[in-house]
C-alpha cells in the first residue's frame, strides 16, 4: 500500500482557461549576491536610464536617433531611429551604442529583450549588446533582426552571464537603408531580463567546422566564427555572435600550439595540436587541428640569376625580366591543398608554396605564344627529401585555337622529375625541351602551368620559356630605371631621360686599358666599360655643381670585384667613392656630393672610373633636393584603362561613365587634402598630407558580379598605403598597396581579398589610409 | 489526441489559452489522501539502445489505419526500430523524432501502447518525463477506451494526460475527448511556467481518475478537475483504457515543423505508474 500525499487545490479556478504557475509572477531578484555594481536591468523603458549615454558610430548620420514620445510601445516615449537613404550626405547608415560610464552587473540576467517596430517590414543589420566604445570585450551581436509595421519583442540571449559583472556596453545596433531607400523602426523597453525560459545552449566556434590546418613555427591564428545558439521561448533556436571573452579557448598540446584567451593561436614547435573551446559548461563545436611542420627551412641564396637575352624570353616570373600577366598563381582548384606566399631571399623575389599536392597557374586573360621558344625553365628549391620515388611534375596546358579551356582543341602534357635531378635544399634549375613535351601538340595558346608532386614545399623562380641558341649577354636584360627627378633640378652627364651637357667626352685618351660603347639594353642608351682599369670622363666646358646636392649613378656588372667613381676640379683635386659590386641588377646610387670634399664642385672638369670587369652604365647626373618638387608629380597619365565598359563600375576614371552622386571628399575629420589635378591631360585625383580619406559612392553598389578593384596609384614619398571597402556595418577590410611607386602602378584587386567581411552586394563607401601625397587615377569595378 | 477539426479552431483555443489571465493568486490549496496502490509500471531499466519490455509495450506502425497520419496530418512514419525507441541505459526510454526520409514520410518516430497488454478503469495513471523541444514536437502521454475497436472514437473516450507544442515550451495541456465533445471541442485545460521550461528538467504527469471526476496534476500542483458536468456530451469514463506514449511530428495540433526545429528530439521517459485506489 502506497500513501500518497498531494496538496490539491479547492475548485476555485478563476476562468476556465486559467493557468496556473509555480512561482509568483513577481520576479525578484533578491537571491543575487550582493554586487559591487549596479544590477540596474533597464536600459530605456521611457527614458535614458542613470547613467546610460549614447554614440553615434563612426559614418553614420549622428541624427537618426532621436526619442519619441507619439510612437510607442509602452508608457511615454520609445526610441526612434531613422535610417537615411544611401547616399545621404550625412551618414549613409543609423548606428550607435548606449553605454554607461560605471559598469552594471548583469549576472543574474540570461537576456536583453526590447520591442520593436518599423515604418516597413525590413531587416536590421544588427543589434547587440556589450559595445562599449572601448574594448567591448563582452560584445554581443544578433544579425538579420526582421521588424515589421507591428510591435513584436525580441530577445538577445546572454551567452554566459557569469562575465557580466561590469558591463558597460548596454545596447548598439547598425542599420543600412533597405534597397537604397531609408525608414524608421522604433525600439522600446530595452532591459536585462531573467527569462527562464532560455534553454538549451550550444555553442560553435570556426563556424561548427573541424578545421585541419597546416602551420608552422611562429604562425598566428585566429579562432573565429564564435556563435552561441539558444533554444528561445518560442522553441525556435537562434544564435549569436559572442565575443571571444564568452569563451574558454584550450590546446590539446601547449608545447606545439598555445591558445590566448581571445582565441589567437600561436603556433611554436612541429607537431599536432588540437584547439577547442567551451561556452560556460557546453562544449563548443568546431576546432582548429594544427598540424606543424616547425621551423620554416627555405633558401638562403636566390637563384642563379638567368643569362638569357631578354629578347629570347617570355618570362612569368623573374626579376631579371619584364614578366607577362599571370592571372594567379593559385587558382585554388577543388581538392589542392597549396598555399602561395611571396617573399623575398636576399632581395630576389621568389614564390613560396607549401602543402603543394598540385597548384594551378594560369595565364588564361593573355595566353602565351611559346611557338618560337624552345625550352622552359624553372628554378626550384625544396626543405623535402627527395629519396626516390619523391618526384616533382610540371604540367603545361595549351588552350588551342579558340584560347579558351574545352572546345576540342586543348592539349597537354606533363613530366615528371626525381632523383638524381631533384636535390634537397638547393637551387636546382630546370631547362626543359618543349619538345619533351609530346603531347603538347600546340604552344601558341599556353594558358596553364601545373606543378605538383611529392614535395610539399617548393620555392621557385625564374620560370620562363626561352630560344635557346640565342646570343648569351653577360650584360643587363632590363633597362635601367627611368629617373623621376624634376628636370628643373637636374645637370645630366648621360641618361635618356634629360637634355645632357653638351661636348662631353666619354672616352678622352688617358692611356687606359678600358674598351669604351654605348650599347642599347632593352632599348635605352647605356654606357659600358668593358675591361676596366680605369677611365676618365672631359667635360666640354668647367661645370658648376656647386647648388647641386647628390651625384646620382645607374650601375650594373656581374664580374667587377673593385669599382670607384671620382670626382675632379682642377690642381687636379680628386676624391673617390667606392661603389659596392658585383651587383644584383641595376644598382641606384645617390652620392651626396659632400664626399667628394675638398674637390672644388663649382669647377668640376672630369670624372673617373677605376676598378676592373664589365661595367654597364646609365643616368649620370647631378642633382639637387628640396623645394619639394624633386620628382613628386607624375608627368605621364595613369594608363588608359581598356576594360569594356559594359564590364565596368566606375567610381572615378575619365574612361568611363562614374557612378553619379559620389562624394570624393566627405567629412570624416581627416587631415588629407584632397584636389583634382590634371596630369598630363588626365584628371587625377590628389590626397596631399593623406592621413585617412574616404569616398561615399553616390548609390550603394551591388558588386558581387564584379571579379576586381581596379586602381592606378602613384606615389613618391608614402611608406604606407592601404586601400579599403566598406559595406553597411560599418563592415570593412583592407588591402595593402605597395609604395612608393615607381611610375604609376596598376593595381587589379581580386574582390575576394574583401570578402566575406565586405558585403559586396552592398558597397557604399572607400577609404584610403596611410601617408605621403598619392595620385589616384581609374579606381573602379570589372569582371 | 485524436483531432478531426480544424487548424483554425486549435488556434483560436491557443490564442484563448495564451491571452488568459495568469493567475498570480496563492491556490488554496487542500491536501487530500487518496490511498493509492501500485500495480503496473515499468522503470525502463536495462542497457542502452535496447528496446522497453516487450511484455509491457506494443507498436503502432506506420502513419495510421486511414494513411492520413493518425488523423490528425501528422508527418512521421512510426517504426519499432532502437533509433526511434529505445532505453538510454540510464533508466529512461527514449523516443526520438528524427529527421530522415523514411517509407515516403521525411520524420520517423514511435508511438507505444499497452492495448492488449494492461488497461484499467480508474486509479492514478502516472509517468515521469522530459519533454523534447522545437517548433512542431508533439509528445504525448494519454489513454484511449480499450473497447475501441468495437465502439469508434470518439464514443470510446480519449483521456489526455499531457500533451504538449514544441513552440510553447513553457506549457502542457491536460483533455478530454468524448462523444460530442472531440477534437477542437475537447474539454482541455493549459498548465504553465512563467520562467521554466518543460524540456530542461524531468516531471511528474498524472491524473487521478474515479467514477465521477477525472483530476490533472503536474507534480503536486492539480490544475484542472473535470466532473461529468463538466462535458456537453456523455461521460465514456467508466471502463478500462490503455496508455499510448508517442512524439508525433507536425499535424493539426501543433503545426509544421520549421527549418529551425533542431533534430533528433527525445522524449525520456523515467517511469510509467498505474496504481488503484484502496480503502
Amino acid at each position: 500500500m502506497k500513501n500518497i500525499k498531494l496538496k490539491i487545490s479547492t475548485y476555485t479556478l478563476c476562468t476556465a482557461l486559467a493557468i496556473f504557475t509555480m512561482v509568483s509572477c513577481e520576479r525578484s531578484l533578491d537571491e543575487l549576491e550582493p554586487a559591487s555594481f549596479p544590477t540596474t536591468a533597464e536600459v530605456f523603458i521611457d527614458a535614458f536610464t542613470e547613467g546610460l549615454n549614447y554614440g553615434a558610430f563612426g559614418g553614420s548620420k549622428v541624427t537618426a536617433f532621436d526619442v519619441d514620445s507619439e510612437v510607442k510601445y509602452k508608457g511615454s516615449a520609445s526610441m526612434k531611429f531613422a535610417v537615411p537613404d544611401a547616399g545621404d550626405p550625412q551618414g549613409a547608415y543609423a548606428g550607435g551604442a548606449y553605454f554607461t560610464s560605471v559598469g552594471r552587473d548583469l549576472t543574474g540576467y540570461d537576456a536583453l529583450t526590447f520591442w520593436a517596430k518599423a515604418s516597413k517590414s525590413a531587416t536590421i543589420d544588427v543589434v547587440g549588446f556589450g559595445n562599449d566604445f572601448g574594448e567591448s570585450k563582452h560584445q554581443v551581436i544578433l544579425r538579420g533582426v526582421q521588424v515589421n509595421t507591428n510591435w513584436q519583442k525580441y530577445i538577445i540571449p546572454i551567452p554566459d552571464a557569469s562575465k557580466l559583472t561590469q558591463e558597460k556596453g548596454m545596447f548598439f545596433y547598425s542599420e543600412g537603408s533597405e534597397e537604397g531607400l531609408g525608414y524608421t523602426f522604433w525600439i522600446d523597453e530595452v532591459t536585462f531580463e531573467k527569462l527562464g525560459t532560455i534553454a538549451h545552449p550550444r555553442a560553435a566556434i570556426l563556424e561548427g567546422q573541424d578545421q585541419v590546418i597546416s602551420a608552422e613555427t611562429g604562425q598566428n591564428l585566429n579562432i573565429g566564427g564564435l556563435k552561441a545558439t539558444f533554444n528561445m521561448p518560442s522553441g525556435v533556436d537562434q544564435s549569436v555572435e559572442a565575443a571571444p571573452a564568452y569563451f574558454t579557448f584550450s590546446s590539446s598540446n601547449t608545447s606545439v600550439a598555445s591558445v590566448s584567451s581571445t582565441g589567437v593561436v600561436s603556433v611554436i614547435s612541429a607537431g599536432i595540436a588540437v584547439v577547442t573551446a567551451k561556452l560556460g559548461e557546453v562544449d563548443a563545436v568546431g576546432s582548429m587541428t594544427i598540424n606543424s611542420t616547425g621551423q620554416t627551412v627555405g633558401p638562403q641564396t636566390p637563384a642563379p640569376t638567368p643569362t638569357i637575352g631578354a629578347d629570347s624570353v617570355i618570362s612569368l616570373f623573374s626579376n631579371a625580366y619584364n614578366n607577362v600577366t599571370v592571372d594567379t598563381w593559385n587558382t585554388r582548384w577543388q581538392f589542392s591543398t597549396a598555399e602561395d606566399f611571396d617573399l623575398q631571399v636576399a632581395g630576389n623575389d621568389v614564390k613560396r608554396y607549401r602543402d603543394l599536392n598540385f597548384v594551378g597557374i594560369e595565364f588564361t586573360s593573355q595566353t602565351i605564344n611559346a611557338s618560337a621558344m624552345t625550352h622552359f625553365h624553372i628554378d626550384i628549391w625544396t626543405p623535402d627529401p627527395t629519396d626516390l620515388p619523391a618526384a616533382f611534375r610540371v604540367l603545361l596546358v595549351d588552350f588551342g585555337a579558340n584560347g579558351t579551356f574545352d572546345g576540342g582543341d586543348d592539349s597537354s602534357h606533363e613530366l615528371s622529375f626525381t632523383r638524381p635531378t631533384l636535390v634537397s635544399e638547393q637551387w636546382v634549375s630546370l631547362d626543359i625541351p618543349l619538345s619533351n613535351f609530346t603531347g603538347l601538340v600546340n604552344r601558341a595558346h599556353l594558358a596553364q602551368l601545373v606543378l605538383s608532386g611529392d614535395l610539399p614545399n617548393v620555392y621557385i623562380d625564374n620560370v620562363y620559356f626561352y630560344k635557346a641558341g640565342a646570343v648569351v649577354t653577360t650584360g643587363p636584360t632590363v633597362a635601367a630605371p627611368t629617373p623621376t627627378r624634376n628636370s628643373a633640378d637636374v645637370i645630366s652627364i648621360f641618361s635618356n631621360t634629360y637634355t645632357n651637357i653638351p661636348g662631353t667626352d666619354f672616352n678622352p685618351d688617358w692611356g687606359q686599358a678600358t674598351v669604351v660603347s654605348q650599347v642599347p639594353v632593352a632599348g635605352n642608351n647605356t654606357l659600358l666599360y668593358s675591361g676596366l682599369n680605369y677611365q676618365g670622363t672631359q667635360f666640354a666646358s668647367n661645370l658648376d655643381a656647386s647648388d647641386m646636392t647628390h651625384l646620382h649613378l645607374d650601375f650594373w656588372t656581374n664580374n667587377s670585384s673593385s669599382l670607384n667613381v671620382f670626382l675632379i676640379s682642377p690642381g687636379p683635386v680628386e676624391t673617390p667613392f667606392t661603389l659596392s659590386v658585383p651587383t644584383s641588377g641595376w644598382a641606384s646610387v645617390d652620392i651626396p656630393l659632400t664626399n667628394f670634399s675638398p674637390v672644388d664642385l663649382a669647377n668640376l672638369i672630369q670624372f673617373k672610373f677605376d676598378g676592373n670587369g664589365d661595367i654597364y652604365l646609365d643616368n649620370i647626373y647631378f642633382y639637387k633636393t628640396g623645394g619639394g618638387s624633386g620628382g613628386t608629380t607624375p608627368t605621364t597619365a595613369a594608363p588608359t584603362p581598356t576594360f569594356n565598359a559594359a564590364n565596368v563600375i566606375s567610381v572615378f576614371s575619365d574612361a568611363y561613365t562614374n557612378i553619379a552622386g559620389t562624394n570624393l571628399n566627405p567629412g570624416w575629420g581627416q587631415a588629407t587634402q584632397v584636389s583634382q589635378v590634371a596630369i598630363a591631360g588626365n584628371n587625377t585625383l590628389l590626397y596631399t598630407g593623406l592621413n585617412y580619406q574616404g569616398i561615399e559612392l553616390g548609390s550603394s553598389q551591388n558588386v558581387s558580379n564584379m571579379t576586381h578593384l581596379h586602381l592606378d596609384f602613384w606615389t613618391a614619398n608614402s611608406t604606407q598605403l592601404n586601400v579599403f571597402i566598406i559595406s553597411p556595418g560599418p563592415a570593412e577590410k583592407l588591402f595593402s598597396l605597395t609604395v612608393p611607386t615607381s611610375g604609376w602602378t596598376s593595381i587589379d584587386i581580386p574582390l575576394t581579398a574583401f570578402t566575406p567581411t565586405v558585403n559586396l552586394a552592398n558597397v557604399f563607401q572607400f577609404k584610403f589610409e596611410g601617408n605621403g601625397n598619392i595620385y589616384l587615377d581609374n579606381i573602379l569595378f570589372h569582371n | 489526441m485524436k483531432w478531426n477539426h480544424s487548424i483554425l479552431i486549435n488556434s483560436l483555443l491557443v490564442i484563448a489559452i495564451l491571452f488568459t489571465s495568469w493567475s498570480c493568486e496563492d491556490d488554496e490549496n487542500a491536501v487530500i489522501d487518496r490511498n493509492y496502490q501500485l500495480v503496473w509500471e515499468d522503470n525502463f531499466d536495462g542497457p542502452a539502445g535496447t528496446l522497453p519490455d516487450a511484455a509491457k509495450w506494443t507498436y503502432d506502425i506506420g502513419i495510421g489505419p486511414g494513411n492520413d497520419g493518425w488523423g490528425n496530418q501528422e508527418l512521421q512514419y512510426y517504426t519499432d526500430r532502437p533509433e526511434n525507441v529505445s532505453l538510454d541505459g540510464a533508466g529512461n526510454l527514449a523516443i526520438t523524432a528524427r529527421r530522415e526520409s523514411y517509407a515516403g514520410r521525411a520524420f520517423t518516430s514511435a508511438r507505444i501502447n499497452t492495448k492488449g497488454v494492461f488497461d484499467q478503469a480508474y486509479g492514478r495513471f502516472e509517468a515521469r518525463l522530459k519533454m523534447p523541444w522545437g517548433p512542431g514536437i508533439w509528445p504525448a502521454f494519454w489513454m484511449l477506451g480499450s473497447n475501441i475497436n468495437e465502439v469508434p472514437w470518439p464514443q470510446c473516450g480519449e483521456i489526455d494526460i499531457m500533451e504538449y507544442r514544441g513552440q510553447q515550451p513553457n506549457l502542457v495541456h491536460g483533455s478530454v475527448h468524448g462523444p460530442g465533445y472531440s477534437g477542437g471541442a475537447a474539454i482541455t485545460k493549459s498548465f504553465g511556467f512563467t520562467n521554466d521550461r518543460f524540456d530542461v528538467d524531468f516531471h511528474v504527469f498524472a491524473i487521478e481518475w474515479g467514477k465521477d471526476y477525472i483530476d490533472y496534476y503536474v507534480d503536486e500542483n492539480l490544475y484542472q478537475r473535470i466532473k461529468p458536468e463538466d462535458v456537453p456530451g456523455e461521460w465514456v469514463y467508466d471502463h478500462p483504457f490503455f496508455i499510448i506514449l508517442n512524439v508525433a511530428v507536425g499535424g493539426n495540433y501543433v503545426g509544421f515543423p520549421t527549418t529551425q526545429t533542431p533534430f533528433p528530439q527525445q522524449m525520456l521517459v523515467d517511469y510509467v505508474k498505474i496504481y488503484q485506489e484502496s480503502n
